[in-house]
């Protein structure tokens, strides 16, 4: 089961792909984007959510994509307008796949009502524009099957039959009816298709009737018990369709069969009655009753009375069929059009050539990261090793050495490119937050997006996700104001979010902005010293009180309200956004807005690190904590009762930490040439860490030391040197933690 | 996972047909002689200091960077209780494999590479906790003890709250 489970995470992650790449077409088509590619996109996206959806029996799930199918498909051939109401009505069904999907991966079950509503719209646009479709089946694709014994009597050679059967067609091309010739190739069956499903999507097209015919059976010597002794014969009659959208149903099996289509003319369903091939009349058939095995199953001697067969007997019966095959593939009247040479057809023309990416687990990038970091390193040490001397005696070494350098950079960015992604997958989850905002809080909200391309570490945007809603959240609920308001304040009833990306230096910067009322620094302050946030004569700039928001418990919403105001969100905010490295600023001016700035490491591979040594140890402070260092000669420190340092800065009293006695070892530096790190720890809480020497700044790629040992407090990793040595990092919150407890115990 | 494997063939299961003989890296400290299982060592190197590891105990030595990954050193002489190995490059660095992490354990010389039949590994003797805990078995070669470590134990309780 657990193959089945693989192929399940498969199928999500891939359907987490589409619905993000849906909610971008939508966007385009809602800003007026209507061309047919946007359509196109839309539709292959849906029917392949669909297709996995009905491999995995997820029916509310196939059910509603396919109303939905339907409709787009409408739009697609003009039979629907595409009008504003329509562009609504599809955005929401997103957001309801969206639900089947996630519902489906929880394995919670949805509202059976679910989409109801959406789905009778879809139903009646259909109709409404056109109503001889109404008898066209939305639902139902439960076909019965009625497996027909195989009488392989000698003396009846069916195959002229079949040719008969085809010959009784008459030719005169029109609408409606259609000749499928579909041959699966062995590799077919083992990508696990099923051609039961690929009939079942043909039957929504139209009535159809599926004929198996037996191919060659070679002698039980050269018997492959999963080779393909079978083809299959489809008749289609079915109103208004094209052969693109037959092409379609076979999409997804493309290469690994042949396959022909030929329109032929109205009539209705092939006489069967005389057919005593592996015939199979399609109308309503159950699923249990069929599958491919039946096929071979149906070719071998079915009735236990009949005569038994050998395996080359049974080949020279059903021999001819082949031989009919070929005459009805060379009748001259049918429209015959291979699928290889089809590329101008509807959808095969979108369609990228060959495979243009692949799944990695990123475990195994994260290994190439490693040992590119590793490589780096050694380089650098190698570096290191000329002197002037040896510079001078091996020139080709050091040109070589120089090579070495510029490729292994080379490398390193290559790797690092490789964990990045577009920020997209989290931007494209925020138009239906926004929508739904709206909805609630009855504002006209617009959402922009700007930069979703730019790129950013796959670990961090996992990380992203949280803060950005959040963000999101907060500017919806405070900081847009209701349309009245906005009236009001001469502005245009639509707010607007803007959510944008961009690279500055080493960093990324992601700011939500918005154009509404801007903080309310007055009530902030109150409630901040209410909540004792802040003290009652503290004295704090615009900057700081905007700031305020960020600070743990605070929330100025007067009502609590299901989208924010719990007072939790801002805080987690903060706390996610420097979890990953980064810092979170708001710049709020009053009647025109509110701006949030998150700035973000690259990649969390790599570190911003201060090199420090204590007790002649090298040891990493993450710059992203540090807040500043000084001289001690040069500090204010002051003693409490229970003995300890503390260290005065501007007016705040800091709790001092001395690494040296921390991690007892013994200092051999003079007090006075010590330094002092002021870091600042989760919740704005402040600690100064004094250290022997600070030797600079530098990049680190962190490594862990719960790998191969154990946790160690105060200490949140390892890092490997130029030199080759390993230094620990100094985990900041960790120590401050340690510090509170000890003082407590 | 060796080391376990070892332990239940020295109560009584040692009917294992061809594997009947297993192989060890033999090792000093001081004058005696200690082995490890070979298929658990991953490398021996020359000692060449490592990054201390505050609040530890003193058999900690510290970390030191194996191509890439981080390695504890365990100072076995200090483990046994006979105080730090004052290390010099002469001293020798054996990383082995237990469980799914990687150790090393510092001695003074790697001395041999010992064959050993399942049968002539002698129970340790009842008497001091430490000698049991810490040795799996004892083996005599050249009419010399070797005492063959119990990897698991040594390594473990490393932290000072642990």
């Amino acid at each position: 089961m657990s193959d089945l489970d693989d192929f399940k995470a498969t199928y999500f992650d891939e359907c987490s792909e589409l619905l993000n790449d849906l909610e971008e077409q939508f966007s385009a088509i809602e800003d007026g984007e209507r061309g047919a590619d946007r359509l196109n996109a839309v539709f292959r996206a849906i029917h392949s959510i669909k297709g996995g959806a009905g491999a995995f029996g997820f029916s509310g799930l196939v059910g509603f994509a396919h109303a939905f199918e339907t409709l787009l498909d409408y739009v697609r051939d003009g039979r629907v307008d595409l009008t504003d109401e329509v562009v609504a009505l599809c955005i929401r069904a997103n957001d309801i796949v969206a639900d089947f999907v996630a519902a489906a991966r929880e394995g919670t079950p949805l509202d059976p009502d679910h989409g109801a509503e959406e789905k009778a719209r879809f139903d009646a646009l259909c109709r409404g524009e056109d109503d001889d479709m109404s008898g066209e089946p939305m639902e139902e694709f439960d076909i019965e099957f009625v497996p027909v014994m195989v009488n392989l009597g000698q003396d009846e050679p069916e195959p002229e039959l079949a040719t008969d059967t085809f010959d009784a067609i008459p030719f005169e091309p029109a609408d409606g009816h259609w000749e499928i010739h579909f041959a699966p190739h062995s590799a077919l069956y083992a990508r696990a298709n099923d051609p039961l499903l690929l009939f079942r999507e043909l039957a929504v097209l139209g009535e159809i009737s599926v004929k198996a015919v037996p191919g060659f059976v070679p002698p039980l010597a050269d018997f492959e018990p999963f080779g393909v002794y079978c083809t299959w014969e489809i008749t289609l009659n079915a109103k208004g369709i094209n052969e693109g959208m037959i092409r379609e149903v076979f999409e997804f099996v493309e290469g690994d069969c042949d396959i022909t289509i030929a329109q032929c003319g109205p009539t209705a369903v092939l006489d069967e009655a005389g057919a005593p091939v592996v015939a199979s009349h399609i109308t309503d058939l159950d699923e249990n009753d069929f599958d491919a095995d039946m096929v071979a199953e149906a070719a071998k001697p079915a009735e236990p009375e009949a005569e038994v067969l050998s395996f080359s007997e049974l080949a020279e019966t059903i021999k001819p069929t082949a031989a009919a095959r070929a005459a009805v593939a060379a009748q001259p009247e049918k429209v015959i059009q291979p699928l290889a040479e089809s590329g101008g057809g509807e959808e095969g023309g979108h369609r990228p050539a060959g495979v243009q990416s692949i799944r990695v687990d990123l475990d195994k990038v994260d290994r190439v990261v490693n040992m590119v970091g590793e490589l780096v390193i050694t380089q650098s040490m190698l570096t290191q090793q000329l002197d002037d001397n040896l510079r001078a005696r091996y020139q080709e070494l050091v040109r070589g050495l120089e090579v070495l350098a510029q490729t292994t950079r080379g490398l390193q960015d290559a790797v690092m490119a490789i964990r990045a992604q577009p920020v997209k997958s989290v931007f494209s989850r925020m138009p239906r937050l926004v929508r739904e905002l709206a909805g609630k809080t009855n504002k006209k909200i617009r959402l922009e997006m700007i930069g979703e391309n730019t790129e950013i570490d796959k670990t961090i945007i996992e990380q992203l996700s949280d803060p950005l809603t959040h963000m999101i959240r907060n500017s919806a609920d405070h900081g847009v104001e209701t349309p009245e308001k906005r009236a009001a304040a001469g502005k245009s009833e639509h707010g607007t979010i803007t959510l944008s990306a961009e690279q500055a230096g080493g960093n990324i910067l992601i700011i939500v902005e918005d154009d509404g009322a801007g903080i309310n620094r007055e009530r902030v302050l109150d409630v901040a010293r209410e909540r004792g946030v802040v003290a009652p004569e503290q004295q704090l700039t615009e900057e700081q009180i905007d700031q305020l928001i960020f600070a743990p418990g605070f929330s100025t919403a007067s009502a609590v309200s299901d989208i924010s105001g719990r007072g939790v969100g801002m805080d987690v905010v903060l706390s996610n956004i420097k979890k990953i490295g980064g810092s979170v600023h708001v710049r709020s001016r009053t009647g025109l807005g509110t701006r949030m700035t998150l700035r973000l490491p690259l990649t969390l591979a790599v570190l911003d690190v201060m090199l420090v040594k204590v007790a002649n140890n090298p040891y990493v402070i993450p710059l992203s904590s540090i807040v500043e260092t000084m001289q001690c000669s040069r500090a204010d420190f002051g003693r409490v009762p229970s003995g300890a340092r503390v260290l005065q800065v501007r007016g705040e009293y800091v709790q001092v930490v001395d690494l040296a006695a921390r991690f007892e070892m013994q200092s051999e530096a003079d007090e006075k040439n010590r330094f002092v790190v002021l870091c600042e720890a989760e919740g704005s809480v402040k600690v100064a860490l004094i250290v022997d020497e600070i030797i600079g700044q530098q990049q680190v790629v962190i490594k862990s030391l719960e790998e191969n040992f154990e946790r160690i407090e105060g200490i949140a990793g390892g890092t490997i040197l130029g030199d080759g040595n390993v230094a620990l990092i100094v985990d900041v919150q960790g120590l401050k933690t340690a510090a509170i407890h000890k003082n407590a115990a | 996972m060796e080391a376990f494997d070892l332990r239940d063939d020295l109560t009584g299961n040692s009917a294992s047909g061809a594997a009947n003989t297993i192989q060890f890296i033999a090792f000093s400290i001081g004058e005696q002689t200690y082995g490890v299982e070979i298929t658990t060592v991953r490398e021996i190197r020359a000692w060449n200091g490592a990054t201390p590891l505050p609040n530890t105990r003193p058999f900690v030595r510290g970390v030191i960077n194996m191509r890439g990954t981080i390695v504890p050193i365990f100072d076995l002489r200090a483990r046994f209780g006979d105080g730090q190995t004052a290390a010099t490059k002469n001293h020798v660095v054996v990383v082995m494999s237990v469980g799914e992490k990687w150790v090393g354990i510092l001695v003074d010389a790697v001395s041999d590479i010992l064959t050993v039949s399942r049968e002539d590994i002698h129970p340790v003797p009842e008497g001091h906790s430490v000698d049991t805990e810490l040795l799996n078995g004892i083996v005599t070669h050249e009419s010399r003890m070797v005492g063959l470590i119990d990897l698991h134990q040594v390594v473990s309780g490393a932290r000072l709250d642990g």
